[in-house]
């Protein structure tokens, strides 16, 4: 972290009507960090992204982007930063090549200018043979790049991506990240984002924060996360008839609390790996049988379950609204 | 700022040159009223043909020299509101595909966005006014076709007035449209709008009939209706200066003070549109 590329200080944004979606919150990303900003939707995600990149004004606080004060001067913000939104807003009238030469207009460049680096950037998105095509001939996957293409044409500091997976199946969000990699390494870019994908936080982001009702409810590395709801778990299957261990295994330097159900016990531990030894010789020495051992890492599922005692997606993300919203939905026919 | 100016113009010209549909239907349909309206009904027929009732047409229709040459410039007119209808069609579906979030999330000025589209729809408006105004024009020297019968002799400086009406007449029309599609956010609401104010805008004019055949209420709503003072202009320099209280350029300023009211007002309206909440 070499410097700061984003510095957040009480930010607050209270809507006509008096919602309160974010609440004083702060928090600071690094140069060339990959920071993840993850809660379910309403926490406030959006409502954030969107005063850090100046398209919403904050009601108090402050926020620094690119070290520019996003209320006061936010057209030298916007010259400093690329904006991936939940939709695509390419025109599907134009051509890639035509989309990113408006994009790059739109930032003061000349078009002799830009042609090079849209050149380029077409390419290494893999979409030189589409360039001339009509976009809204684009698969799905095609448009996401295509939005990737267009919001580095300038070169920005910080590439801000809002929920940009949405939509994109399994394989198509595998190879958007692909791209997303492939972008930071070639131009050193900064790249706050926000999600609700669980498992992009935790494959992608240097560091994480997670948000929920308007609130910042935990912060930090993946690793850190995971250790503030108590870590690893380690998994010890004793053989059947076995004996009650409970007290030999809480004894072990290091375990922080042991349950059984039979003869297999869970050993809640700040670090897994370095307690088998330990917890296999304590076996040992009581004369049992260990018959197998995992170390079950938390995941940030569990880490927000146990920062705001609601599972991830109780919320309802896909499977809640789809049902709720079936319920209202008259049948057909009959 | 000109970088972006030509980036938002160039996207909507490209848009235009690849709808062909748009592009033949709008310019089909100037083409059409003047054939069908124009060539099939001449008021002139309804008057005797003695001297008296022929003067006294030819003061309804304030010096023309016949009914269609009256209505081809009042065509000037109908043809700048159908084509403006349109002018806030670009805004409304930009908000609708956000696209113009897009836009607002880069450096370009707003008051750039808001030129762009001024300018692009002005030209859309004046486009096919010059062919409706070169289209009778010629009719008049066609065989079999009526067209516009000019009387006076048009200077350069009478021709350039001409054009300055037509353009400021496409800006101020322009603007209006270009106010609900900033003003409006969904496409239903601004068809609605345009569909309640495009009739009485032109029939508030002395477009198509003459003011005198209206109530007196009536007659003063039209002298200031921005269509009759673009087509005062016109006639008066195409047929005369007899008919009219005022001169041409009283006409003229008072159109401007329509273009720049309607495009001050569309202005403030696309700031407010596109000013961060």
């Amino acid at each position: 972290m070499a410097e700061e590329a984003i510095g957040v200080e009480h930010l607050e944004k209270v809507y006509p009507g008096g919602v309160r979606a974010v609440q004083g919150i702060s928090f600071s990303v690094g140069s060339g960090e990959l920071f993840g900003f993850l809660g379910p939707n309403g926490a406030g995600k959006t409502t954030t992204i969107s005063m850090l990149t100046t398209l919403l004004r904050p009601t108090s606080g402050r926020a620094l982007v690119a070290g520019i004060d996003v209320a006061t001067r936010p057209r030298e913000v916007r010259s400093r930063i690329g904006l991936v939104f939940q939709d695509s807003t390419a025109d599907g009238e134009l051509t890639g090549r035509e989309n990113m030469e408006l994009a790059a207009g739109l930032f003061g460049m000349s078009l002799r200018e830009a042609r090079a680096q849209i050149d380029d950037l077409l390419a290494s998105m893999d979409l030189a043979d589409a360039a001339d095509r009509r976009v809204k001939g684009y698969s799905g996957g095609m448009k996401r790049r295509l939005e990737l293409a267009v919001a580095v044409v300038h070169t920005p500091q910080i590439l801000f991506l809002d929920e940009p997976t949405i939509g994109l199946d399994p394989q198509g969000r595998a190879g958007f990240w692909e791209y997303i990699q492939r972008l930071r390494k070639e131009k050193q870019v900064t790249i706050f984002m926000t999600t609700h994908y669980l498992d992009e936080v935790e494959n992608l982001c240097e560091r994480v924060a997670i948000i929920d009702h308007g609130k910042i409810v935990a912060m930090g590395t993946n690793d850190a996360l995971k250790e503030r709801v108590g870590g690893d778990e380690v998994e010890v299957r004793l053989a059947a008839g076995a004996p009650d261990l409970t007290g030999e295994l809480t004894a072990v330097d290091g375990a922080r609390e042991v349950t059984r159900d039979g003869s297999v016990y869970h050993v809640k531990t700040p670090r897994g790996e370095t307690l088998v030894p330990s917890l296999v010789k304590a076996c040992d020495r009581a004369g049992v049988a260990v018959e197998g051992i995992r170390v079950l890492r938390p995941s940030l599922d569990r880490v927000f379950l146990g920062l705001t005692g609601r599972a991830y997606r109780e919320e309802g993300y896909d499977e809640g609204r789809a049902s709720s919203s079936s319920a209202f939905t008259p049948r057909r026919g009959g | 700022m000109l970088q972006g100016l030509g980036a938002l113009l160039r996207r909507r010209f490209v848009r235009w040159t690849r709808a062909p549909t748009w592009i033949v239907a709008g310019l089909l349909t100037p083409l059409l009223y003047l054939l069908l309206f124009g060539q099939a009904f001449d008021l002139g027929k309804l008057v005797p043909a003695n001297p008296l009732a022929q003067a006294g047409l030819r003061s309804a229709i304030q010096g023309a020299p016949d009914y269609f040459s009256y209505f081809a410039l009042g065509m000037v007119g109908m043809v700048a509101v159908t084509s403006a209808l349109f002018s806030g069609t670009g805004v409304i579906f930009d908000k609708q595909l956000g696209i113009l979030q897009r836009t607002i999330a880069t450096p370009v000025r707003r008051s750039t966005i808001f030129l762009s589209e001024l300018l692009f729809y002005s030209f859309l408006v004046v486009l096919p006014i010059l062919i409706v105004l070169g289209l009778s024009l010629v009719f008049a020297h066609v065989p079999g076709l009526v067209g516009l019968s000019v009387t006076e002799h048009v200077g350069w400086l009478g021709a350039l007035e001409v054009l300055v009406a037509i353009l400021v007449l496409s800006i101020a029309f322009t603007s209006l449209f270009l106010s609900f599609g900033f003003l409006l956010s969904r496409p239903e609401s601004y068809f609605g709008v345009v569909n309640l104010l495009n009739l009485p805008l032109l029939f508030t004019s002395n477009a198509l009939f003459p003011k005198g055949t209206s109530p007196g209420w009536l007659q003063s709503i039209t002298a200031y209706n921005p269509i009759s003072l673009a087509v005062n202009v016109m006639r008066e320099t195409f047929f005369g200066t007899a008919y009219y209280p005022y001169p041409s350029y009283i006409y003229l300023f008072g159109l401007l003070g329509w273009a720049l009211a309607l495009s001050g007002l569309a202005l403030l309206l696309a700031s407010r549109a596109l000013r961060v909440k």
